[in-house]
């Protein structure tokens, strides 16, 4: 897919004599995009002027090539946002609400209530979708957003910290429904969020925003599947001085990780099966094995460093 | 056997044009309110009067029924004229202002109490789009019981007097329009605004009245204390009452107002005041509703 | 003298009305930083509310290193509280709400402001100290109630979900915080609903579901009392189905499952060190290849699965 999801254009938003987001240069084109940075980088700014909330004071951005400045109302019927608040109408019910949204956003009427159910079912609310929104839990209402962000069918998703605040059976659904929504293909999907975690496992792309510049764009795809050579490995059964210097024997790099495991780096050519020979020699178990590569924090720390820099 | 599972579909279909989206709002608007039972029966009841008024003007023209009351003598008992339709509007409009005080505040303080607004206005959907949907909801409603009732009265009296009564009274029918008007408008104004500022509704509801009492009693103070009569700029039923009765009866005053309305002769403002007071009313709640009505709050 | 360094529950319920907030919690909390983990509605801000004195027991006794909450003078100084919730009072800035609350313990001028710089300084908030609150981000909130919480040095430390909202640098920040202060010997007592942060932050855990403690103490000896309940190990490899043949001959394997996409197997053995040195002869003999060996059982989730499970999960 060649054509951009998104756009940023030397997009530069001021708030008075403050310049929040200092002339943005980036095109994203992932299924899934992650948004991170430090509180105060300009991530609620950005996406509220994606949203149209802000004017932009210079340079414009392209949400699927129309641009956000002058074609604000054709770029919001494309669009589905899940706010990071609260969001709600206590006295309706949950379809009466979702089919009022969907009815705003375009939809003709009849659609809309047809699809106000069926979102509701996909997000997993379906039995208590008639009942007042205000007497539902924390978890309920954040699905319930989710619901009225996709029933209009938008092409794209601006999910704000998406798991705030739900206990984790119901963090583990929505991190499932993303992830499925992903993998759909004709939904694109934005999520802010501060819990790396959820950002590692739901986003193809992760953009890092600080103090209004952008700190590093990075590709988790590619990650994932270069540095084959990264080992995390933590042993049992015998001195870690043993099997360690045998590892580096054969070539390997060592160092210690975290929680006791044993970080190794393969030499080319050295294959997994021959740290299993070296642990039957030794009779040593080996509890855990991982490959192990460049986690989010990582990147996140890094660009946290070097941002100070730009 | 097909075995369907449930899941999301994107939408393909047309999309609705922004008028139908904008006449979405006040569609619900009904919906809700005509579950309430009270308004519903309040709303009818308010029928009530322009009924008894078409029964007057039935009784005025028809001698056997005048006959069968036994009230011979008393051919003009009740003359339809100015001040017939001056009160007719101004008891309509009464009863507009309780209804505005009932529906007014639970339009938009329940969007703005849990932060559904921004949901709102992240669709292809503008603030004035909106704000326009929720007073189509008091317009559309107050209209009817304004000047709806008012200008099928006129009608009524001229079918059963002729073209001729119409013709030289034709000046009732355009005060009833437009008075009826500058009326509705102040009232959504006013009540959308106070909804978008005051979160509980009994109290909005409140200061509906009270702006409209209390001023009008802190207006009266203001005569007393300083012997003059701009305290009436305060008060808006003046101000109501002086613009009807320039358009009811242009220069050539004969009433005082219309009931509930009073203006009274002798205590008059300069006209270019009552317009001047009540378009600076519309702009300070234009003004309010425009500072509430946003996709996010910004705090410095 | 034990009873001064543990916090205890004895026998606590707290009723609202006929609602049930904790029934029949017994609790010996000792210094160092301990997790509250539980779905939402299971009793964590009840048990955090009845710690700091706000609400009192319906049954049972509550001593906080001796002192019951009864006495709040003592107590009040002892503790330090961040509600979950995000509320202030309207109009302060940041210096004006740590001040004024810290005038409340009876300090000298001097003192209430050396504390409240040096709690701002510890927030990184030195630079937005005179801006309203009302202005903060959200994450800055979080922080300035943190900074409140621990303006007045208290031993014992009660955070209700404090890390919500913060970034990923604020998080590690307020983690190491945590960390320095459990090591001093205060108590700190978090709920969390991230559970692999209450995994690498936590010496002790408590599980509460539906009003009840489900489990408390350390994580890997809560997962070795769960007997019933064999060691469950994932295993991706090209190969599942042969090795779960292979594991099949053993006797202690119990359960093999293999994955969705079949290249991983999730076993369950009463056996574990039988396991790894069987898995190390099948990758030596029959050349398999495994791209990865992990327990999915020792840390949090999984006790949070077996114990709670998604039934007692509210939505």
């Amino acid at each position: 897919m060649d054509s951009s999801v998104i756009e940023l254009d030397d997009l530069e938003v001021r708030f008075g004599k403050r310049a929040i987001l200092k002339k943005l240069k980036a095109s994203l084109t992932g299924r899934s995009i992650g948004l991170l940075g430090p509180n105060g980088a300009g991530k609620s700014t950005l996406l509220n002027t994606l949203l149209g909330f802000h004017k932009p004071s210079s340079g414009t951005a392209r949400i699927f090539g129309r641009d956000i400045r002058t074609h604000a109302r054709e770029v919001r019927s494309l669009i589905g946002y899940m706010p990071e608040n609260d969001s709600f109408i206590a006295s309706m019910s949950g379809v009466r609400f979702v089919r009022l949204m969907a009815e705003l956003a375009g939809l003709p009427h009849e659609h809309a209530l047809e699809r106000a159910h069926e979102a509701f079912f996909y997000v997993g609310l379906g039995e208590v979708r008639y009942r007042a929104l205000g007497t539902y839990s924390l978890g309920m209402k954040q699905s319930a957003k989710l619901a009225q962000a996709i029933a209009h069918g938008p092409k794209l998703l601006f999910l704000d910290e998406p798991t705030n605040g739900l206990d984790p059976p119901a963090r583990a659904r929505m991190i499932q429904l993303i992830q499925e929504i992903r993998d759909r293909g004709d939904l694109h999907i934005m999520v802010s969020s501060h819990l790396l975690r959820d950002v590692e496992e739901c986003c193809d792309e992760v953009l890092i925003l600080k103090d209004g510049n952008i700190a590093a764009f990075c590709n988790l795809e590619e990650e994932r599947r270069s540095n084959r050579r990264f080992l995390e490995i933590e042993t049992h059964g015998s001195n870690n001085g043993d099997f360690l210097t045998s590892m580096e024997k054969l070539g390997c790099e060592t160092a210690q990780g975290a929680q006791g495991r044993i970080k190794l780096i393969l030499p080319d050519g050295l294959e997994v099966r021959r740290l299993y020979e070296v642990a039957a020699e030794q009779n040593v178990q080996i509890r855990r094995l991982n490959h192990k590569r460049d986690s989010l924090e990582d990147i996140f720390l890094k660009a946290m460093e070097t941002g100070d820099a730009k | 056997m097909a075995v369907y599972k449930k899941t999301y579909r994107p939408y393909e279909g047309a999309l609705t044009s922004s008028w139908r989206r904008l006449l979405v709002i006040p569609r619900y608007a009904f919906e809700d309110l005509y579950r309430s039972k009270f308004l519903t029966i309040f709303f009818l009841a308010s029928f009530i009067q322009p009924l008894v008024a078409a029964i007057l003007i039935y009784v005025q023209h028809n001698a056997a029924v005048f006959n069968l009351v036994g009230a011979q003598g008393a051919n003009r008992l009740i003359s339809i004229n100015v001040t017939f339709f001056m009160s007719n509007l101004g008891w309509q409009s009464m009863l507009a202002l309780f209804l505005a005080s009932f529906i007014g505040p639970g339009q938009v303080s329940p969007d703005l109490a849990n932060n559904a607004l921004s949901l709102y206005l992240a669709r292809p959907f503008s603030r004035t789009e909106y704000v326009l949907g929720k007073m189509s909801v008091l317009l559309i409603l107050l209209s009817m019981m304004t000047w709806i009732p008012g200008l099928l009265l006129f009608s009524y009296q001229g079918y059963l007097e002729g073209w001729e009564w119409m013709k030289t009274n034709i000046r009732f029918a355009t005060g009833i329009f437009f008075g009826a008007w500058i009326w509705i408008l102040i009232l959504s104004l006013l009540a959308l605004a106070l909804s978008a500022w005051v979160k509980w509704k009994p109290a909005a509801g409140g200061l509906m009245f009270g702006v409209f009492f209390v001023a009008a009693g802190f207006g009266a103070t203001i005569n007393g204390v300083q012997r003059t009569n701009w305290g009436h700029l305060f008060n808006i039923s003046y101000l109501i009452g002086s613009v009807w009765v320039w358009l009811f009866e242009g220069s050539n005053k004969t009433t005082n107002g219309a009931v509930f309305f009073r203006a009274p002769q002798g205590e008059e403002l300069p006209l270019w005041c009552s317009w001047t007071a009540l378009a600076v009313l519309c702009l300070i709640c234009l003004y309010m509703l425009a500072r509430k009505i946003r996709g996010m709050e910004v705090v410095r | 003298m034990s009873g001064n360094t543990t916090i205890t529950f004895s026998n606590v319920s707290r009723f609202y009305g006929e609602v049930l907030g904790i029934n029949k919690v017994s609790l010996a909390i000792p210094p160092g930083i301990t997790s509250l983990v539980g779905p939402n509605g299971s009793g964590k801000t009840t048990l955090m509310n009845l710690l700091t004195g706000l609400i009192r027991p319906t049954q049972g006794e509550i001593r906080v290193l001796g002192i019951a909450p009864d006495h709040p003078e003592k107590l009040c100084r002892l503790v330090g509280y961040c509600a979950q919730f995000d509320a202030f009072p309207k109009g302060l800035t940041g210096y004006q709400f740590i001040y004024s609350f810290l005038r409340m313990y009876g300090w000298s001028n001097q003192e209430c402001e050396q504390r409240s710089m040096a709690a701002l300084q510890m927030a990184g908030l030195q630079d937005a100290a005179n801006r309203p609150v009302a202005a903060y981000s959200k994450g800055m909130r979080q922080r300035v109630k943190l900074a409140q919480a621990t303006a007045h040095d208290p031993q014992v430390l009660i955070l209700d979900e404090p890390l919500n909202g913060l970034d990923p640098l604020a998080r590690a920040e307020a983690i190491a915080l945590f960390r320095q202060w459990g090591d001093k010997g205060r108590h700190v007592i978090v709920s969390s609903h991230i559970l692999h942060e209450v995994d690498r932050i936590s010496d002790q855990v408590i599980l509460l579901s539906q009003g009840y403690v489900v489990a408390e103490g350390q994580i890997h000896s809560v997962r070795s009392e769960v007997k019933e309940q064999p060691m469950q190990i994932l295993v991706r490899c090209d190969r599942p189905g042969m090795l779960a043949a292979r594991l099949f001959q053993q006797d202690h394997v119990v359960e093999a499952k293999v994955s969705p996409d079949g290249k991983g197997l999730l076993l369950r053995t009463k056996d574990a060190d039988s396991f790894y040195l069987l898995l190390n002869k099948v990758i030596l003999d029959s050349g398999l290849e495994v791209e990865s060996v992990a327990p999915a059982d020792d840390d949090v989730n999984s006790v949070y699965q077996y114990l709670i499970g998604a039934e007692g999960a509210t939505v």
